[in-house]
């Protein structure tokens, strides 16, 4: 598990692992890994805040649960900077890895594909694929939006890429 | 749609709503902190713990402290910095505050005690102590890792109370191991009768102790048991007496001590110190000063006055008796001089007479009185004139008997003087064995053998020799000396005058010996003491007198001598000319041998002897005068014959070259030939500064005359017939040959028929039968028994009455034929 901070490893290994192997097409097996889905989210938001440590909000954008939206934010210079999040759970999933998305910095950055996908790092492929079906979005926020966000976010602040909204309004404003 | 799953959702959700706990970083609060005391909203010290995460207040430091002292007793304050997490620095600020705030603890050496944990030590010692019966602090200490006097100051006020026991030197003891030692010491204490160190004694009652024990190696302090000691001293239990802490003395052997210096003391009324220090009393002057004020302290002997009393009483007696007292030999045996000389100063009496210089000491303890001392010193001066006569012999016979004592002999003067002197000493004790003075001439016969070898292996000694004789023929007969002797002779001569004048000590000595026989005994060891002081005191004196006397006898001794030499120049020309007149007529018989040699021999015995023995003697009273010694002038008048060895004698004490040739007479006396005597006599003659007068013609008339004159008138009166033929014939042969014959009655008979050519047949006649008769009554004569009855004495008368008869012619046939010539 090499190529994260030490901090991130810990928290993933807090994250409860799954156990049901099913994807959104396998019906009643795909409830229950819903419910798991559920019981590590909640395990790891519980455990963020407690942490003073609380950087998303997401929630199923549909009854099956397939599609998901929220908000992830991060705070720099004091400042915090939001973003939007959406994602959709694979078919192929849990042995494909959800594309995490992050709409309004398409374009702005690098490190992403079109349509505002982040760009994971080469470690975390083959991770996912050794944990399957273990890790389920709570491990995938937790690997790869979180890592993502505290490595771009500065770089896009500083280059002036992203600004506060505040700033924003004011510079509109001026 | 199921329940669970909204359920999960909806949990989700509110998951997601619930408000995060805030956190603040470690940074934040100690800025916080900082912040507060800033605003003094906390207005007191705050302390931090070493990790730095934690604040403590002083006060919560302290009962955390105290907390943990009550627990455990004993802290260290390191101990305490661990357990509170606070810097040492504090913890040490914070326990002098908890110190003072709890009286029942204390802090020593960085550690905090309380009492109670005291309370349990001693509980704990108590325990140990009723096992073992004794422990000593020391361990103690070192168990605990407290100072000695720590443990001993915490131990002392619950000492009977919380311990059981005794501390006693740095030891725990119980009460019963106390009593029992103190049995043990009490027991020792009195079986002791001896003065004895204490230190050793608690060796050996520790050694018992150990053994007791057993393999526990309880090692008691000599100091426990000194203490248990003068406890019982104190109370009487044991008695005697403590000197310097540790030097115990029982009562009874001081009492026994006592008794016996007592009895001693006043038995003797004299006390050595050695017997004292037997007894065991160190000290033994202030002992016996304090015990007998009235005693007196000498170096080894402490003495009553008595003592000195009894030999001032016998001091004072030798004074005025004019004798002499050795204080030793009046003390027992134990005293040394020092100490009699000592008590001489104690002596009122000899300290008078030393004062009014009526007495002298010497070698210590010898008081003599001064009129002794005169007396010695005149006999010392008489004895050194007398000495002074033989001394010059005394020389050479002793000089060989030096050479064993001496070892060695100097080959300068001096050492040869130095030894002429011990040799006089040497023959003064010859003298003094033999016990009188009059067989001195037997002694020094007795020497002569040695000469002869002594004069051979010391040529030092002879050469003396020879310079005095030098020096004697310069004083006579100036002359005769060759000049070049001078230097060395005036050498000698002051060297003689040293060794003859100056007595040395120890022939004063010896002398002193024989004049006090009581001296040699006392001094057999050590002559040193007495003798070499006394002569060294004596000797100037005996030098003064001596040199007086020698002067006065010098000047008394010089006329003498003169008329002596003047006596003797008389004597020895007529008697010479008489010899040399005889030897004249010896020539009638020089064909004849044996007649010759009858007649020298008779010549020799008859002339030359006296003649000899009186130049002998004449020399010899000369040679004693001149060294200045008194001669009995008896011997002059009365001329005894000497023997051939009083003879030699003589001359041996004549000096060099005189000697010598002086022996060669006496030879030659003992000869044949009266010309071998005539020639020595006159060498010696000449060595001793005579000289001879030679027969000339007119002399030899003269002498003839008057020797004719005389045998005619002695023959004109003889009434003995015997006698007469020898004068006849004698004065025949004056009238005949002018030559005076003395013929001794053997040659008579050759001396008559040498006559028959120049006489008458007639008177011839007379003379052979004269001769004839007599021989025949001679004959008679030496063959009488001396019995009166036997018929040879009448045979005699009758001869000797025919002899009678012919007297008058024979008488006639000389007498008419002088008157005829």
């Amino acid at each position: 598990m090499e190529g994260w901070d030490p901090n991130t490893k810990s928290t993933l290994t807090q994250i409860p692992l799954l156990t049901t192997k099913a994807g959104p097409r396998d019906g009643a097996a795909w409830t229950l890994r819903l419910k798991e889905e559920y019981k590590a989210l909640i395990a790891y938001t519980q455990m963020n805040k407690s942490n003073d440590n609380d950087w998303f909000r997401i929630s199923a954008a549909n009854p099956e649960g397939t599609r998901w939206t929220g908000k992830c934010w991060y705070v720099y210079n004091l400042l915090k900077y939001e973003f939007d999040l959406q994602f959709d759970i694979p078919i192929t999933y849990p042995s494909t890895a959800p594309e995490l998305e992050l709409p309004q910095l398409d374009g702005k950055t690098q490190k992403m594909y079109r349509g505002g996908k982040i760009c994971l790092t080469v470690h975390f492929k083959p991770l996912w694929a050794k944990n399957c079906p273990r890790f389920g979005i709570a491990h995938a926020l937790c690997l790869g939006l979180a890592p993502w966000l505290a490595a771009e976010v500065p770089i896009l602040v500083d280059s002036g890429m992203i600004k506060h909204k505040d700033d924003a309004t004011t510079s509109t404003e001026s | 749609m199921d329940d669970e799953l909204l359920e999960l959702q909806r949990q989700f959700e509110f998951a997601q709503q619930a408000k995060s706990s805030i956190r603040l970083s470690e940074r934040n609060v100690v800025e916080l902190v900082q912040k507060l005391q800033e605003l003094h909203i906390i207005d007191f010290d705050l302390l931090h713990t070493v990790s730095g995460k934690e604040y403590i207040t002083p006060e919560q430091l302290r009962n955390e402290m105290v907390a943990e002292i009550k627990k455990l007793g004993r802290v260290s304050l390191i101990d305490l910095a661990d357990a509170t997490g606070v810097d040492l620095y504090h913890v040490e600020k914070q326990a002098q505050q908890v110190i003072k705030d709890h009286p029942e603890m204390m802090l020593i050496q960085g550690e905090i005690m309380s009492e109670s944990y005291w309370d349990s030590i001693a509980e704990e010692v108590n325990e140990r102590l009723q096992e073992c019966s004794q422990i000593a602090l020391t361990e103690l200490a070192a168990q605990l890792n407290v100072g000695l006097e720590l443990i001993a100051s915490m131990l002392e006020p619950r000492l009977g109370t919380m311990v059981k026991g005794r501390l006693e030197g740095g030891q725990l003891y119980t009460p019963a191991y106390v009593a029992r030692v103190g049995a043990m010491v009490r027991g020792a204490a009195r079986g002791i009768t001896v003065p004895t160190n204490l230190s050793l004694l608690w060796s050996l009652l520790q050694q018992l102790l150990q053994e007791m024990d057993g393999t526990s190696s309880v090692v008691t302090e000599g100091a426990f048991f000194q203490s248990l000691f003068n406890g019982l001293v104190k109370e009487s239990e044991i008695l005697g007496s403590l000197r310097a802490g540790i030097h115990w003395t029982p009562a009874v052997f001081a009492i026994a001590q006592k008794e016996s210096v007592d009895s001693f003391f006043s038995q003797n009324s004299f006390i050595s110190y050695d017997v004292l220090q037997k007894l065991g009393i160190p000290q033994p002057i202030q002992f016996l000063q304090s015990r007998y004020p009235e005693g007196i302290p000498l170096d080894t002997t402490f003495v009553h006055p008595s003592m000195i009393e009894m030999l001032d009483a016998a001091t004072e007696d030798a004074l005025e008796h004019g004798s002499w007292s050795d204080a030793l030999s009046l003390l027992p045996s134990s005293f040394t001089p020092q100490d009699a000389s000592k008590m001489l100063t104690f002596c009122q009496s000899v300290q008078s007479a030393l004062k009014s210089n009526q007495a002298h000491i010497f070698g210590d303890f010898y008081v003599l009185s001064n009129s002794f001392m005169k007396g010695i010193c005149e006999h010392l001066v008489k004895e050194m004139e007398t000495l002074g006569v033989s001394g010059s012999s005394g020389i050479k016979m002793f000089s060989d008997s030096l050479v064993a004592n001496v070892g060695k002999i100097g080959q300068d003067l001096i050492r040869s003087n130095e030894s002429n002197e011990t040799a006089l000493d040497g023959s003064a004790i010859k003298h003094v064995d033999r016990g009188s003075k009059k067989k001195k001439g037997k002694a020094s016969g007795n020497m002569v053998a040695n000469v002869s070898d002594s004069a051979a292996e010391i040529p030092e000694q002879t050469s003396t020799k020879s310079k005095r004789s030098q020096r004697r023929g310069k004083e006579t007969f100036s002359s005769q000396l060759s000049d070049s002797k001078i230097g060395s002779r005036k050498e000698s001569l002051k060297v003689k005058e040293d060794s003859l004048s100056s007595p040395s000590d120890e022939w004063i000595m010896q002398k002193i010996m024989t004049l006090v026989p009581d001296f040699e005994e006392q001094c057999l060891d050590d002559p040193e003491t007495i003798l070499r002081p006394l002569a060294n005191h004596l000797r100037p004196t005996i030098m003064a007198s001596w040199m007086e006397k020698k002067k006065a006898m010098f000047t008394e001794n010089s006329e003498r001598m003169k008329s002596l030499l003047d006596n003797l120049q008389k004597k020895l020309d007529e008697s010479f000319l008489n010899m040399q007149l005889y030897e004249k007529a010896l020539e009638l018989f020089e064909d004849d041998q044996s007649t010759s040699v009858v007649l020298h021999r008779h010549l020799l015995r008859t002339v030359a002897a006296p003649m000899v023995d009186m130049l002998l003697r004449i020399l010899d009273e000369h040679n004693k005068l001149k060294n200045g010694l008194e001669v009995e002038e008896a011997s002059n008048s009365e001329l005894l014959t000497l023997s051939p060895g009083d003879r030699a004698a003589i001359s041996k004490s004549f000096p060099g070259a005189l000697g010598k040739k002086a022996l060669d007479v006496i030879e030659a006396l003992e000869g044949k030939r009266v010309e071998t005597f005539m020639d020595a006599f006159r060498e010696v003659a000449e060595e001793s500064g005579l000289s001879l007068k030679k027969l000339d013609k007119k002399l030899e008339r003269t002498l003839l005359h008057s020797y004719r004159k005389e045998l005619t008138s002695q023959i004109s009166f003889e009434t003995d017939p015997i006698s007469l033929l020898a004068k006849v014939v004698s004065l025949l042969y004056v009238q005949v040959y002018h030559k005076a014959l003395q013929a001794p009655g053997r040659a008579i008979s050759v001396a008559i028929s040498q006559l028959k050519d120049k006489l008458d047949e007639s008177s011839f006649k007379i003379l052979t039968d004269y001769q004839s008769a007599t021989v025949t009554l001679l004959a008679l004569l030496a063959a009488a028994t001396g019995d009166e009855e036997d018929c040879s004495s009448d045979r005699i008368l009758s001869k000797r009455e025919l002899l009678e008869s012919q007297m008058p012619s024979l008488k006639s046939l000389v007498l008419s034929s002088s008157q005829s010539s």
